[in-house]
Formats: structure tokens, sequence, C-alpha cells
């Protein structure tokens, strides 16, 4: 009985870590290696917020940030570094969007992507062209949705809280920049 | 030494776990969402005395619960009317379902569920169209808000959303020239689950601005007196883009064993976001539509009967949406009945929410 309890409890932790986890890094690596190639080294971290940059951003953008934290991905390649991407989430209707911007050096959007998408309306949103949209975007860059980015019918709220966490990052990026 | 060994796996299993669950960005969260919308009606029939009404027409509350980040429930209850009484009014569960949402090409819902049928059913809140009322045709043709008990299967794969509806059918005795199938809907109360309807959807995504997508419906309808199998099918296309709005619903109901043997109609939307020369962040959009609905295009009897139901209905008006999330409508429209060319005048004034 005690010997069932204990590899229960193992498969359970370990299954667990497997689902919910690695899914998530797992995208994140195939997106950037395909990307960038394959003989790149990816490291990730945890980034905390700064309590000032993240109010002025998010009064700037009429958006809170999911958390006090993004996480950060660093593509580098014989040593020098190559690209940077930054991780967030936005909630949808009701649950958070999983989404990756990596950046050129010069703080441009290379590309944007929908790494996770756990709601049953709205998907739309992960589509190459609609993210596509964005690729050469700055921080000075205007990010209106129905001007600048156009909408999607059926995925209104998506639409406008990716794009809000997209321009969120850039106006971040400068700072991530100089912590690196 | 035995114990040690699987503490250590123990230990090394939790730190692997705590190392992946910081992407596990899911909580389980309660959300409470809804829409409402007052309307201000004027209607004048050729050679009658005028109409004015003051209707707080729909109050909605939507709900939902994530237990986890495939399993969810959602719902939305709907006053219609302000009050319930003496049979005026409405009160009803439009949405009542479990979600399972195994992957983005797979998810699952069971409950009272929207049947996926054009531009409107799904997404009716009332700063996603342009006109105070919803158009005509989403009243006739495809009768919103359409919801019942069943079940779904849906996703996405390329740009390319789908799904598949089973679920309670339409009351064939209740067919009628006027309205085709909308008086038909069970709604959900105790609905005869003889013959279920299958509905399925596709929409393609995959140009940015732009919805494209059709839809079918079979349900072999019956009644306590009657059985008269349907079909609908239709087109809907929606483009959102360079500040041009236009919506395009095209639909056709086919009916068996009964009189009344078609039902068709469409609808068309033009409109143009002049707040953009402004350089407002707000939207102000002049919009026209011109709808022609028959719920009777085609009857056994023919003549007059095929003209009766036969409205050609033009719509000119305004929807200024200070923040994206609520809408000033206003709008006048001409409405022409075939038959006698009897025509009617309307002006409505709204003011929508969502949130």
């Amino acid at each position: 009985m005690k010997r069932l309890f204990l590899i229960f409890t193992i498969f359970s932790i370990s299954s667990s870590s497997l689902i919910y986890g690695n899914e998530i890094q797992s995208r994140t690596e195939e997106i950037l290696r395909s990307h960038f190639g394959k003989d790149i080294n990816i490291t990730y971290k945890k980034y905390d917020l700064d309590r000032d940059v993240k109010s002025s951003i998010e009064n700037q953008v009429e958006q809170r940030f999911f958390g006090d934290y993004i996480y950060i991905w660093q593509v580098e390649s014989n040593d020098s570094l190559k690209a940077i991407a930054l991780m967030d989430n936005v909630y949808g209707k009701t649950l958070p969007i999983t989404f990756l911007v990596i950046f050129r050096l010069d703080g441009s959007i290379s590309s944007t992507h929908i790494i996770k998408y756990r709601e049953d309306h709205g998907g739309a949103v992960s589509s190459d062209n609609w993210n596509e949209q964005f690729n050469g975007k700055n921080r000075r860059s205007s990010y209106t949705v129905g001007e600048d980015i156009q909408g999607i019918s059926g995925a209104t709220i998506s639409v406008r809280s990716v794009t809000k966490g997209i321009q969120k990052l850039t106006l971040l990026y400068e700072e991530i920049r100089q912590a690196l | 030494m035995k114990h040690a060994v699987i503490f250590s796996t123990l230990y090394f299993l939790f730190i692997t776990s705590s190392i992946y669950s910081q992407f596990d960005f899911f909580e389980p969260k309660t959300k409470v969402s809804g829409y409402g919308e007052l309307h201000y009606n004027v209607k004048q029939i050729e050679g009658k005395e005028i109409s004015k009404t003051l209707d707080f027409h729909r109050f909605v509350v939507f709900l939902n619960h994530s237990f986890t980040e495939k399993w969810s429930f959602s719902a939305e209850v709907e006053l219609e009317h302000n009050f319930v009484q003496n049979g005026q009014g409405e009160l009803s569960l439009e949405q009542a379902y479990l979600n399972y949402h195994m992957s983005q090409y797979l998810g699952f819902q069971a409950g009272v569920i929207l049947n996926s049928v054009g531009l409107i059913n799904e997404y009716h809140e009332p700063p996603l169209f342009l006109s105070v009322e919803r158009p005509l045709y989403n009243k006739y043709i495809v009768p919103t808000t359409w919801s019942g008990n069943g079940i779904s299967a849906y996703g996405m794969l390329s740009g390319l959303e789908y799904k598949l509806n089973i679920m309670e059918g339409l009351n064939s005795d209740n067919f009628n020239l006027k309205s085709g199938i909308r008086d038909g809907r069970q709604k959900g109360f105790k609905a005869n689950a003889k013959n279920p309807l299958y509905n399925f959807k596709l929409d393609y995504f995959n140009i940015p601005g732009l919805k494209v997508g059709a839809s079918a419906t079979y349900n072999r309808a019956s009644g306590d007196s009657t059985e008269i199998p349907i079909q609908l099918y239709e087109f809907h296309a929606q483009f959102n883009n360079y500040n041009i709005i236009m919506n395009f619903e095209y639909g056709n109901i086919f009916y068996s064993n009964s009189e009344l043997k078609e039902s068709r109609g469409f609808y068309v939307d033009l409109g143009y976001n002049i707040a953009s020369f402004l350089k407002w962040k707000s939207k102000l959009i002049p919009f026209a539509r011109y709808s022609d609905i028959n719920t009777a295009s085609t009857t056994i009897s023919g003549g007059e009967s095929e003209q009766k139901y036969h409205n050609k209905l033009w719509i000119i008006g305004i929807s200024f949406l200070p923040i994206p999330s609520i809408a000033l409508k206003g709008e006048y429209s001409e409405n022409t009945v075939e038959l006698n060319s009897i025509k009617t005048q309307y002006f409505n004034l709204g003011i929508g929410y969502m949130f």
C-alpha cells in the first residue's frame, strides 16, 4: 500500500510537470530555433518589473501587466547575442493568452507569436498572418486597432488585448536591454 | 538507503516540477461580463398613427469560471424588455455550457449552446453591429439568439475555424409564413429531443480584417401534428480594415412537407470610420444597409402569399463608439412590403455597451 502510494505520488508530480511547463518552453524554443537556426544557445530568466517603469507603461498603454514579472529569452550564437525575446500574458475574455515578442537588437519587432491560447473563442489571433502586422514596429509606432492593426471578427477582445500587450513589451525593451 | 533513494527521487521531481510550473500562468478564476441596450423606436406604417417606444431591450449577464486550463463553465442570462409579467418580456438562459478545451485544434461543449449560423448569433453584443436593432435578416432568416440544449465540437487549424453542433431540434408546429422557423425555437425548455438538429460551420480568418464563412443546418423538425424537415444554408463575410466596415449575409431555408417551401434573404452593410480623418481615438461610422428578406419566398399556393412577407429595407445611420465597448447609434429606415407596396418608416436611437 505504502509502495503504491509512493508510485502514485511520483507519477503525479512527474506528469503534472510534463503537462504544464514543457508545452510553453518547448513551443518557445521551437519558434526561436526556426528563426535563428538549430545551432543557437537559448537561455531564459524571470525578470522582475520595476514598479515605476511598470506603472508608467501601464498608464501609457491603458492595460495592466499580467503580473510583476515577465520572462526574457536570450538567443546567442558563437558567444554573441543575436536577439532578445520577451514573454508575457494578457487576459482574453476570461483566460490568459501567453505570447512572445522577438526583438531585433535595435528594439524593433522581428516577429510575434501566440504561445498558448486557452479560450474557445477568438483563437484567430494565433494566425501568422495577423501576427505579421507587428513586424518592424517599435516603441514609437502606433498600435490603434482598426487602423494600424487590423481587427478580427469574433476575436475583438483578444485582438485589443494582445495588441496592447505587445505594445507594452516594446516600451519595456530598452529598459531590459540596458539591464542585461 | 532505500528511503534515501526514494526521497532523492521525490526531491528531484519537486525541483523539476517547480522549474516547469513557472510557465503555468493559469489561475482558477471567475469572471462576470455582460452587455445591454436601450432603444428609442419611432414607427409609422403608411396611413396609420405613429408609435413611439422606449425600451431597455436587453440586459445580459455573462458568467465564466475556469476550473483548470482545459475545463471551464460559461453561462449567459438575458432579461428582455425590463420585466417578465403576463406573457410580456422574457427571462432566458441563453448559454450554460461546460467547455473542455483539449487543444487549439479540438474542444467540446455540452449544455445550452449557441447554434453556429451567420455573423450575429454567436457575437451579438451591441457595439459589434452597426444598427440600433439587430439586422432584420438576423430575426427572420437566422433567428437570433438561436440557442438550445446540445453538444458541440470545435477547433481551429491554419486560420480555419470549424464547429459542429448537435442540439435540440425545432418545433415544426410553430413554423409560419410570417416568421419562417423563428417561432420553432424551443430555447431549451423541456425540449423535444426526438430529432436532433445538426449544424456545421466553417470560417476563414487568414486575411487580416476579413472573415468569410458558411454553415449548413439540417433538422427533421417535428411537433405534435407536423413533421417538416428543414435545411438552412448560409454564407457570410465581414471586412473591417482601412476604416472600412462591410458585412454581408445570405441565407436560404428549404422546407419539405409544408405549404412553405422556401425562405430567403440577404443584407449588405457599408460603413466608414470618419473619425480617422480627425485623428480621434473614438469611432464615428456613418453607414448604409440594404436588406431583402422574404420568409415565404416560395410557397405551394404561390401568388400573394409569396409577396406578403417580402420586405425590402433601406437604412442610413451613424454609430459612435467613444470607446470600443460603448456604442451610441441613430438611424432612419424605410421598409416596403411587396404586396400593395406598403411602406413603413422608422427612426431609432440606441445606446449599448459590453464589458
